[in-house]
């Protein structure tokens, strides 16, 4: 306990330094919740549960919801480099305004290309303006793969024609800190699924700073908000795992936390979708499930206000969260062990079984004219 | 009547090298079938489900994969302090072009194979790798492991299980090569056990026979 007690402290002081700041548009979360129709209740059942997914103890709900309250003193730059937009989409599209994306709204959002007012030369002007006013002090979202072949040509973003590598390298220069925020920030993503011609790479690899990954296709809002709470909370980064996620999301398999867990382990697997198994809720193993081989809370988590989740709606997993998913998950409805490998359409299984049978052919040949072959003299 | 012996008998395989032999055999014949039913189980479902086909299969899998691995690390350290260096007389052999020729030679029925130690250079070299291979497998198969049983043993491997993840680029990628793997061995049994049949009858010796009984027969020369 000594150690949550050290960083309970750290966390307070933390929080007392950010009340000096100023507010972005002096509108409390407060005010902002109540025209929301969001409950005080509401505010301490998300701030405990929050306190809980970050693996904290109680005693730091207090801590959560001072630490929302002032996350409007954080700069946050959000930056779209080469994507789809899914990941913002995760966090904005609710059906009804929620706390979390009430407070990607409070936080103190200086540059947002899918949010921001601004257009054109006005908008660059924001951006460059935040990035010198808040400079080592503004934490860096980031969304989308940078391509880098031909030194970043495939991707230039606003009127000036900056392409998105330069823009990047310039951007993680000032920032407190860097969040990939979905698999192509993180990992490159579909872009960078082979061939890549375009040399799409995660943030991590064109800037050399610690990059925080959240990986998914989007991550869930839960993710995005939780990393985001925890910079506020303690202006650190939270413990990693090996690809630089966030361990209190990421620590665990998919398949660990499955519903259908027991389903696999009683080996009552649907055979094809539509099947009696499917209607039963058996295991999506066969039917090429890669759970076993993601790291990732979506079982526990969810997706949109908790509702749902792949395997829940009845499709196995597709491992987007991992690196490199595009390609070494495939294919998407067929088990690992029955991959077709690139180039010649054929599954591991069946190249080792040509080869065994070659093998059988050669033994076959080398005995029968071992029949015939002179015998060795003494 | 005076009998006098054709053949002397020598003592070629120690017990251990015959234990851990067939050890590994055993340990190979379960962890490719087993192996394979997890890659794709084709068993139907049972009944209830409290028979747990899929765990039960899993557990017999990682009991012998356990098995090949402390067999594994046994034969490595053998090979180089067993108190016999008739294994380790080959080395001679795989440095020397002639052997190499003269064992080549011989598998297409052109002369004798004569060799240092109790293996020919080709054969000699098939085991490296297939020990190495062995090593691999046994490596890929423990981190698999360290993502299934989060504690005791499990949970003291997962920091290095974590590491050999990243570096190999994901689970998936450690998954898909542990299977790969599993052909080098179903191909390598094949061969092995038609040379070991073949050379017997070729070469006039005992050979099936020496790695049960753990002796070979060579002619006297008068």
């Amino acid at each position: 306990m000594d150690t949550h007690a050290a960083l309970y402290r750290q966390g307070q002081a933390r929080l007392d330094m950010l009340r000096q700041l100023k507010s972005r548009d002096g509108q409390s979360l407060t005010s902002k919740m109540k025209e929301h129709g969001i409950t005080r209740r509401d505010f301490m059942k998300w701030s405990a549960s929050v306190t809980a997914m970050l693996a904290l103890p109680l005693p730091f709900s207090t801590l959560v919801a001072e630490a929302a309250e002032l996350a409007d003193r954080v700069p946050l730059i959000w930056l779209h480099m080469a994507e789809c937009t899914g990941c913002s989409e995760s966090l904005i599209r609710t059906d009804t305004p929620n706390l979390d994306s009430l407070i990607f709204d409070h936080v103190s959002l200086e540059y947002h290309e899918t949010l921001m007012a601004a257009a054109g030369w006005q908008a660059e002007e924001n951006l460059e303006h935040a990035m010198e006013a808040y400079k080592g002090q503004y934490l860096l979202a980031v969304e989308g793969a940078v391509p880098t072949a031909n030194n970043g040509a495939y991707l230039t973003v606003g009127c000036k024609g900056h392409t998105g590598l330069e823009i990047i390298k310039h951007a993680a220069e000032g920032a407190a800190a860097i969040i990939s925020v979905g698999t192509c920030a993180a990992f490159g993503g579909v872009q960078a699924a082979s061939p890549n011609p375009t040399g799409a790479k995660g943030i991590h690899e064109v800037v050399d700073k610690t990059v925080i990954n959240l990986g998914g296709c989007p991550p869930s809002e839960k993710n995005i908000v939780g990393t985001l709470m925890y910079f506020i909370m303690f202006g650190k980064l939270p413990a990693l795992d090996m690809f630089n996620r966030p361990k209190w999301a990421y620590g665990a398999r998919v398949h660990d936390n499955c519903e259908r867990r027991g389903r696999f382990d009683a080996g009552e697997f649907v055979e094809e979708f539509g099947d009696q198994g499917a209607k039963e809720g058996y295991c999506l193993y066969k039917v090429g499930c890669k759970g076993p081989y993601t790291y990732n809370n979506c079982p526990t988590e969810r997706f949109n206000h908790h509702t749902s989740w792949p395997v829940l709606a009845g499709h196995g997993c597709m491992g987007c969260s991992e690196p490199n998913f595009w390609d070494d998950m495939a294919d998407f409805e067929k088990p690992l062990g029955r991959q077709l490998l690139h180039g010649i359409d054929a599954t591991a299984d069946t190249v080792g079984a040509v080869i065994l049978g070659a093998t059988a052919v050669g033994i076959g040949a080398h005995a029968v004219t071992s029949i015939f072959a002179k015998p060795l003299e003494e | 009547m005076n009998h006098s012996a054709t053949h002397t008998r020598d003592l070629i395989f120690s017990p251990a090298i015959r234990i851990f032999h067939w050890l590994r055999a055993l340990s190979i014949l379960v962890l490719v079938i087993t192996g394979f039913y997890i890659s794709w189980p084709f068993l139907v479902a049972p009944e209830t489900n409290d028979i747990q086909v899929q765990s039960y299969i899993r557990f017999a899998h990682l009991v012998f994969g356990f098995a090949l691995t402390a067999i594994t690390l046994v034969r490595f350290y053998l090979f180089f302090f067993g108190k016999s260096d008739i294994e380790r007389r080959s080395f001679r052999d795989v440095s020397s072009v002639s052997s190499w020729v003269k064992n080549l030679k011989s598998y297409l029925w052109m002369g004798h194979l004569n060799k240092a130690g109790v293996y020919g250079p080709l054969q000699f070299t098939t085991y490296v790798l297939i020990s190495f291979m062995a090593l691999i497998i046994c490596i890929t198969g423990l981190v698999l492991y360290a993502n299934v049983y989060h504690l005791g043993m499990g949970g003291m491997m997962w920091d290095a299980a974590g590491w050999i993840t990243a570096q190999m680029g994901g689970l998936a990628q450690v998954r898909i090569w542990h299977h790969y793997l599993t052909w080098v061995f179903v191909i390598f049994v094949l061969v092995h056990v038609y040379m070991a049949v073949w050379s017997g009858i070729r070469f006039k010796h005992n050979s099936v026979d020496s790695i049960v009984s753990g002796y070979d027969y060579h002619k006297k020369h008068k």
